[in-house]
C-alpha cells in the first residue's frame, strides 16, 4: 500500500528496500530500536514503527544514498564514479612480523594487523569485527588482540556486521574500528554524515576499513548447500581464489579440500547485490582486497589522511609490510571495478530506482546525472 | 458451609444464582457424587459443591474433561447412587460418545446432566445448542424457567431418572445460571452413608443387577423409546409447564428457560396480557401432545420465543401437524420467518418487536429523540476497547515471543490454538498470532495435520498452543498422534497453574484438588517425554530466551517439540496482590515516540499497566494496575523502565 505521505522510516524502508529484495542484511537498521532484528541472516520487522523519519531508513545503504553528499562529507568533493572511488594510495601489502602470527587470516592477514595495530596505538578503542558460529556469521565488538585474530578469515555470508555498531554505541562506546563489505561500509558512511541533523550526534567510527566485495551468498541458502556436502562445525576456512580460478574452496578442520563451481554458488547470491555498484568499499579509509595472482598477499588502498597515518606508522612499527603494486594487476583491478559499477548501475536505472521519483519517492541512488551518464556508456576494453 | 446451605430449614426464602439452585436442588434429592469440567457459565455448580462437599458428605471432582466426568457420574449412578455432572454446551459435545452408550445402557441412581449454555457466546468462542442432544440421544429434557424452578426441576430430575431408569438432562443458559433470584427452600434430607454397590451378576436384561451395557442393541434401543413414551405421559402433568392468560388468546406465546422471563416482561410492558397466551414449558422434549394440543387449539396464531436454532420451535411444529386434524391450522411465528433471530441472546426487546408486530402495536420503550441521542454519544464518545489481557498476564510476554520468532523465522509460520484466555492471541493483544481457532486440544490436533503437509510442498513453520489444564482435557491423544506420525511442530503449552479463564479450578498437573486435598500431580514435561516428545521448560517472563528458544525449535526438522512455558496466571490466588517490582519510567531516558522507541510499550506490548503521557510524551507506569511483572523492563528499548525489588 503506498502511503499519501512518503515515509522515511520503517514502512518506506520495507517499502523500498526489503520488500523490494534489495536488503543484503548490512545490520545498519537493526538494534536501534524494538523493530528491527536480524535471525539467520535474514533482517525482518517485527512490529509496525509510527516514526516519519528515523535512523533505519537513513542508515541504510540500499535506499536514498546521496553519493555526491557522502563523498562531499568523506572526502570533500563529488562522487566522480572512478572505479576504484577516491584513493591517495595504491599499494601491495601483508601482515608484518610484529603483528603476530596471523595464521588464520584469509589473505595476507593485512586487516588483522592493522585492527591490531590501531587498538594497540590507541586509534581505536576496540572494533566491530565479524566471528562466525558455523557458518552464521557472528558480529562482535572486540578490543583485545586475541579476537581480533580469532575473527580473521572471510565470512562469504552477508553480515549483519553493523548491527553489533549499534550495540556497541548504545553502550556509549567511541573510537570503534570497523571492518566491512562495501555495502557495510556504505552505511558506516551514512551513520558518520549525520543524516538525520541530530543535536547530539558524534561519529563513533576511530577507522573504517573496507574489504572489496563482488558478492556475497545469502546465509539461508548457503548454510543448506554447505551442510550437504561438510557439516558446517568442520569447515576452517573458506576461499574464493581470484579469477579465473571460477572456484569456491572448502577447508576442512581435518586438512580436506573441496571445491565447488561458483556457477553452484551464484544462485545463493542475495538479489541486492547485484545493484551494487561498489567493489572496494570507496567511502572506507582504508580498502584492502586480496591481490590477484599472489594469494599470500593483499590489495591495499589508502583514501583518507587518517588511513594514511595509520597506514605509515604500522609500516614503520613493522606490523605491515609494503610493496608496489604490478601494473597489470592494477588494470585489471580497475577493469573488474568499473564493470562491476557499470553493470550495476544498468540494472538500476533499468528498474528505475536511480534518481527516480523527482525526491518524491525514494530511490536507491542520487547522483550526478553527467555522471550516471559516463558510467553507462563508456566502453571498457580489457 | 455455603449460602446454598446455611439455612437448612425448609421453607425458608435465600437470594441464589441460578447455578446455586440447581445445587440446592441437587442437595434437596440427596445428591452423592457430583463432577464436571470448568466452563462458563457451568462452572460455580462443582465449586458449590465442593464448598458443601464435607458437611453433605459428597464426592466432588473436577474432571479431567467432560466425557471422564460423566462416566465418573455415571458410575455412581451404576452403584446406586445419586449424581450430578456439570458443563458447559460444548462439554455436552465432548462427552456425547460416551453419552451415546449410556442412554443405550440405561441408569440406576438418579442421574442428571446439566449442560448451561451461552446463546450469544458471552463466554465462548460458539454458540452451541446441547437442547438437541436430548433429541438425538432419546434422553428426557428439561428447562427451568426461573430461579425457584432450577431448584425445584433438579430435585425433581433425581426422581426422574430413577423412575426411567434413564439419564436426564436439566439445561439451563447464562441469564439462568449467573442471574439470581428468590429460591424458597425444600428440607435437606438427613443423609445416611448410602453404601454404594455396583451390582452385576442378575440376569444379563436385568436393568437393575445384570451387567450395564448397550446392547443386544435393538432391544435396549426398544427399552430406551419405551422410557421416552413414559417421561411424555409424565410430563403431561408437570406442573412445570405452565400456562397464563385467556382462555381463547388472540396468540399463544410458547417458550422457555430464560426466554420465559423476557416474554413475560414484554407482555407486561405492552399491557397484552390479557389477550396474549403464555404456554411456559419446562419438559422440552419429549413435548406432551395431549397439553400442547389443548393449547394449540385455543387460537389460531402461535408465537414461539426461544434462543438461537429453533429447536422448540419444530417440535411444536411436528406436534401440529400431527394434530392438525383435531386442532385445526395455525399461523406460526418465531425464527423460520425471520420474526426472532436465530443467534445471539433473546431479551424483553425483542419479544417486543416480535409481538408488536404480530398484533400491530405501537409501543415506544424510549422516546425516539432520546434513543438517537444516546447511540450518537455512544459512537462518537466511547473510546473503542478491544480485548486484552491482564496486566502481568505471562500469556502476553508468552506470545510476545512467540510472536517475534515466527517474525524472525520469516517462513510466514503461525500458530493453532484453542480455547482458554489464551484465544485472545487471535487479537492485537497477543500479537494476532493465533491462525486457528477450534475446540479444546485442536490447537494440537489441526497442527499434527498442518505438520504432514511439508510432502506436499508446505514450509511455513506449524506451532501450536493450549493451557495446561487444556493439555490434560484433549491434548494428550493429538499429541502422541502428532509423535507418532512423526509430523514437524512446536507445541507450546502454556502453564499457568490452574484453569485461569473459569476461575482457577485446579486440575491434574496440580498437587491439590477441589476439596484442597493433596492429590499426585501429573507431570506436564513428563508425560510429553513419556510420549516421546522434546521438551524444554522456560519462563515465559524472560522474553529474549523465550524467542531464542522458539527459534531453536522451530528449526528443528525433525519431529514433535514442546515447550512448556510455566508462570502462573496474575490472577493466580498465588500472584494475585503480590507485587514482585515497584515499576517506573524514567522520563529522563523514555524516547517516546521518537526514533528508537515509536511508543513501544503503550502501542505494541500494550500492558494495561502502562499509560501515555499525552503532555509529555512520555509513558507512565499506571501503579495501581501494573501487578509489578516486570516484563516491561526488557522490552523497553532505552532501558527506560526501571524494576525494583519490593521487599516482601
Ligand atoms: C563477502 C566477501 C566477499 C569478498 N569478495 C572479494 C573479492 O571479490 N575480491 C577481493 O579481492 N577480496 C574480496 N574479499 C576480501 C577478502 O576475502 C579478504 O577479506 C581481504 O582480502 C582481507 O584479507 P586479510 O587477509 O587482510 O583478512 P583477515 O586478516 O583475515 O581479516 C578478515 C576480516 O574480514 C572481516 N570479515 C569477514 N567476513 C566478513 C563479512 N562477511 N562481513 C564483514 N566483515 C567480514 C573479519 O572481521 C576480519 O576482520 C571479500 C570478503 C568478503 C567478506
Ligand atoms: S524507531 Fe526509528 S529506526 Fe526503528 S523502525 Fe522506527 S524509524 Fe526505524
Ligand atoms: S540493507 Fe542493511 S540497513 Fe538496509 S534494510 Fe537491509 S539490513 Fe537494514
Ligand atoms: S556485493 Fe555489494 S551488496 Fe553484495 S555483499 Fe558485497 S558489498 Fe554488499
Ligand atoms: S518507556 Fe521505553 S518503551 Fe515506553 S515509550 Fe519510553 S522508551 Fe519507549
Amino acid at each position: 500500500m503506498e502511503e499519501s505521505v512518503v515515509n522515511r522510516g520503517q514502512s518506506g524502508l520495507r517499502a523500498k528496500v526489503l520488500d523490494a529484495g534489495l536488503c543484503t542484511g548490512c545490520g545498519a537498521c537493526i538494534d536501534i530500536c524494538p523493530y528491527f532484528r536480524t535471525y539467520r541472516g535474514k533482517t525482518s520487522a517485527l512490529f509496525p514503527c509510527i516514526v516519519e523519519e528515523g535512523r533505519c531508513f537513513a542508515w541504510c545503504p540500499k535506499v536514498e544514498v546521496n553519493l555526491d553528499e557522502l563523498s562531499n562529507r568523506i572526502f570533500g568533493g563529488p562522487y566522480d564514479g572512478l572505479p576504484l572511488g577516491s584513493l591517495k594510495s595504491l599499494k601491495a601489502s601483508k601482515a608484518g612480523p610484529e603483528a603476530g602470527s596471523i595464521s588464520d587470516a584469509q589473505a595476507g592477514g593485512t586487516v588483522s594487523a592493522l585492527v591490531t595495530f590501531a587498538l594497540k596505538q590507541g586509534y581505536i578503542k576496540g572494533a566491530v569485527l565479524t566471528d562466525r558460529e558455523g557458518l552464521l556469521p557472528l558480529p562482535r565488538y572486540v578490543d583485545s588482540v586475541d579476537d581480533i585474530l580469532r575473527c580473521a578469515s572471510s565470512k562469504y555470508t552477508a553480515a549483519p556486521t553493523l548491527s553489533a555498531v549499534n550495540r556497541a554505541v548504545a553502550e556509549g562506546r567511541r573510537d570503534i574500528g570497523l571492518v566491512g563489505t562495501p555495502c557495510q561500509v556504505l552505511a558506516s558512511a551514512l551513520m558518520r554524515s549525520n543524516q538525520l541533523q541530530r543535536d547530539d550526534f558524534v561519529d563513533p567510527f576511530g577507522l573504517v576499513v573496507g574489504l572489496f566485495c563482488t558478492w556475497a551468498v545469502d546465509y539461508r541458502l548457503f548454510e543448506p548447500f554447505i551442510a550437504a556436502r561438510i557439516s558446517p562445525e568442520r569447515v576452517k576456512k573458506i576461499d574464493i581464489p581470484p579469477p579465473p580460478a571460477e572456484i569456491m574452496e572448502i577447508f576442512g578442520e581435518d586438512g580436506t579440500r573441496m571445491e565447488c563451481s561458483l556457477e553452484e554458488i551464484r544462485p545463493l547470491v542475495p538479489e541486492g547485490c547485484a545493484y551494487c555498484i561498489d567493489m572496494t568499499s570507496e567511502f572506507s579509509d582504508i580498502s584492502v582486497g586480496v591481490m590477484e595472482g599472489r594469494p599470500e598477499m593483499n590489495t591495499l588502498i589508502v583514501r583518507t589522511d587518517r588511513g594514511e597515518r595509520i597506514v605509515d606508522e604500522a609500516v614503520s612499527a613493522g606490523f605491515l609490510e609494503i610493496s608496489d603494486m604490478p601494473p597489470d594487476n592494477l588494470e585489471h583491478l580497475t577493469w573488474a571495478a568499473g564493470n562491476k559499477k557499470k553493470r550495476a548501475l544498468l540494472r538500476a536505472r533499468e528498474r528505475g530506482i536511480i534518481n527516480s521519483g523527482g525526491g518524491k519517492e525514494p530511490s536507491y541512488l542520487l547522483m550526478n546525472a553527467e555522471v550516471l551518464t559516463r558510467l553507462t556508456e563508456e566502453e571498457r576494453g580489457r | 458451609m455455603s449460602h446454598v446451605t446455611v439455612d437448612t430449614s425448609e421453607g425458608s426464602t435465600v437470594l441464589l444464582m441460578g447455578n446455586e439452585a440447581i445445587v440446592r436442588g441437587a442437595l434437596e434429592a440427596g445428591v452423592n457424587v457430583a463432577s464436571g469440567y470448568p466452563g462458563t457459565p457451568s462452572s460455580e455448580i462443582v465449586e458449590t459443591f465442593s464448598k458443601v462437599a464435607s458437611e453433605r458428605r459428597l464426592y466432588v471432582e473436577w474432571s479431567v474433561n467432560e466425557k471422564v466426568a460423566l462416566e465418573v457420574a455415571a458410575a455412581a449412578s451404576f452403584a446406586r447412587l445419586r449424581s450430578l455432572c456439570a458443563m458447559k454446551q460444548n462439554g455436552v459435545n465432548v462427552a456425547s460418545d460416551f453419552l451415546l452408550h449410556l442412554v443405550g445402557s440405561g441408569t440406576r441412581g438418579g442421574i442428571v446432566l446439566v449442560s448451561c449454555d451461552d446463546p450469544g457466546a458471552l463466554s465462548s468462542v460458539n454458540e452451541g445448542e446441547s437442547r438437541y442432544f436430548a433429541r438425538l440421544m432419546e434422553m428426557p429434557l428439561l428447562e427451568p424457567g426461573d430461579f425457584q424452578e432450577a431448584k425445584d426441576m433438579t430435585k425433581w430430575a433425581f426422581d426422574l431418572s430413577e423412575e426411567l431408569k434413564q439419564i436426564v438432562m436439566l439445561r439451563s443458559v447464562t441469564r439462568m445460571s449467573h442471574a439470581s433470584g428468590n429460591v424458597t427452600f425444600g428440607a435437606l434430607p438427613d443423609q445416611p452413608a448410602k453404601k454404594a454397590e455396583f451390582k452385576f451378576d442378575g440376569f444379563i436384561l436385568d436393568p437393575d443387577e445384570g451387567v450395564v451395557i448397550s446392547a443386544p442393541v435393538e432391544w435396549k434401543h426398544q427399552q430406551q423409546q419405551e422410557k421416552v413414551k413414559k417421561a411424555r405421559e409424565m410430563f403431561e402433568t408437570s406442573p412445570f409447564n405452565t400456562y397464563s392468560g385467556p382462555e381463547r388468546p388472540e396468540l399463544l406465546l410458547i417458550t422457555s428457560s430464560a426466554c420465559n422471563l423476557y416474554s413475560r416482561e414484554a407482555l407486561k410492558l405492552l399491557g397484552v396480557e390479557d389477550r396474549v397466551g403464555l404456554l411456559k414449558l419446562g419438559t422440552t422434549w419429549p413435548l406432551p401432545p395431549k397439553l400442547l394440543g389443548k393449547h394449540l387449539a385455543s387460537t389460531d396464531k402461535v408465537l414461539i420465543v426461544e434462543e438461537v436454532i429453533p429447536f422448540l420451535e419444530e417440535n411444536v411444529k411436528i406436534l401440529a401437524a400431527e394434530l392438525a386434524s383435531e386442532i385445526g391450522t395455525k399461523t406460526f411465528y418465531g425464527k423460520n420467518d425471520g420474526l426472532i433471530p436465530m443467534t445471539g441472546e433473546m431479551n424483553p426487546d425483542l419479544v417486543i418487536e416480535a409481538l408488536k408486530s404480530i398484533l400491530n402495536l405501537d409501543y415506544r420503550a424510549v422516546p425516539q429523540e432520546y434513543e438517537q441521542t444516546a447511540q450518537l454519544s455512544a459512537f462518537t464518545g466511547a473510546p473503542p476497547r478491544d480485548q486484552v489481557f491482564c496486566p502481568g498476564c505471562p500469556h502476553r510476554a508468552s506470545f510476545f515471543s512467540i510472536h517475534n520468532a515466527i517474525e524472525l523465522d520469516g517462513r510466514k509460520g503461525f500458530v493453532c490454538g484453542d480455547i482458554g484466555c489464551y484465544s485472545m492471541a487471535i487479537r492485537p493483544t497477543g500479537f494476532g498470532v493465533l491462525k486457528t481457532l477450534h475446540a479444546m486440544g485442536s490447537g494440537a490436533g489441526v497442527a499434527s495435520g498442518f505438520g504432514q503437509l511439508g510432502r506436499f510442498g508446505m514450509d511455513q513453520p506449524v506451532l501450536a498452543v493450549c493451557g495446561d489444564s487444556t493439555f490434560y482435557h484433549a491434548v494428550i491423544p493429538a499429541l502422541v498422534n502428532a509423535v507418532h506420525n512423526r509430523a514437524n511442530i512446536t507445541l507450546v503449552v502454556l502453564d499457568n497453574s490452574g484453569t485461569a479463564m473459569t476461575g482457577f479450578q485446579p486440575h491434574p498437573g496440580l498437587d491439590h484438588n477441589v476439596l484442597g486435598e493433596e492429590v499426585p500431580a501429573v507431570d506436564i514435561a513428563k508425560v510429553c517425554r513419556g510420549i516421546g516428545a522434546r521438551v524444554e521448560i522456560r519462563d515465559p517472563f524472560d522474553v529474549e530466551e523465550t524467542r531464542r528458544t522458539i527459534n531453536e525449535l522451530m528449526d528443528d526438522p525433525e519431529g514433535v517439540k514442546v515447550l512448556i512455558l510455566r508462570q502462573a496466571c496474575a490472577l493466580s490466588p498465588q500472584r494475585k496482590y503480590v507485587k514482585n517490582y515497584s515499576m517506573k519510567v524514567d522520563e529522563e531516558l523514555c524516547l517516546g515516540e521518537e526514533c528508537g522507541c515509536g511508543r513501544f510499550c503503550t502501542r505494541i506490548f500494550r500492558c494495561p499497566g502502562l499509560i501515555w503521557n499525552k503532555d509529555k510524551g512520555k509513558a507512565l507506569i499506571d501503579e495501581v494496575i501494573c501487578v509489578g511483572c516486570g516484563v516491561c523492563a526488557d522490552i523497553c528499548p532505552q532501558k527506560a523502565i526501571r524494576r525494583e525489588e519490593v521487599a516482601s
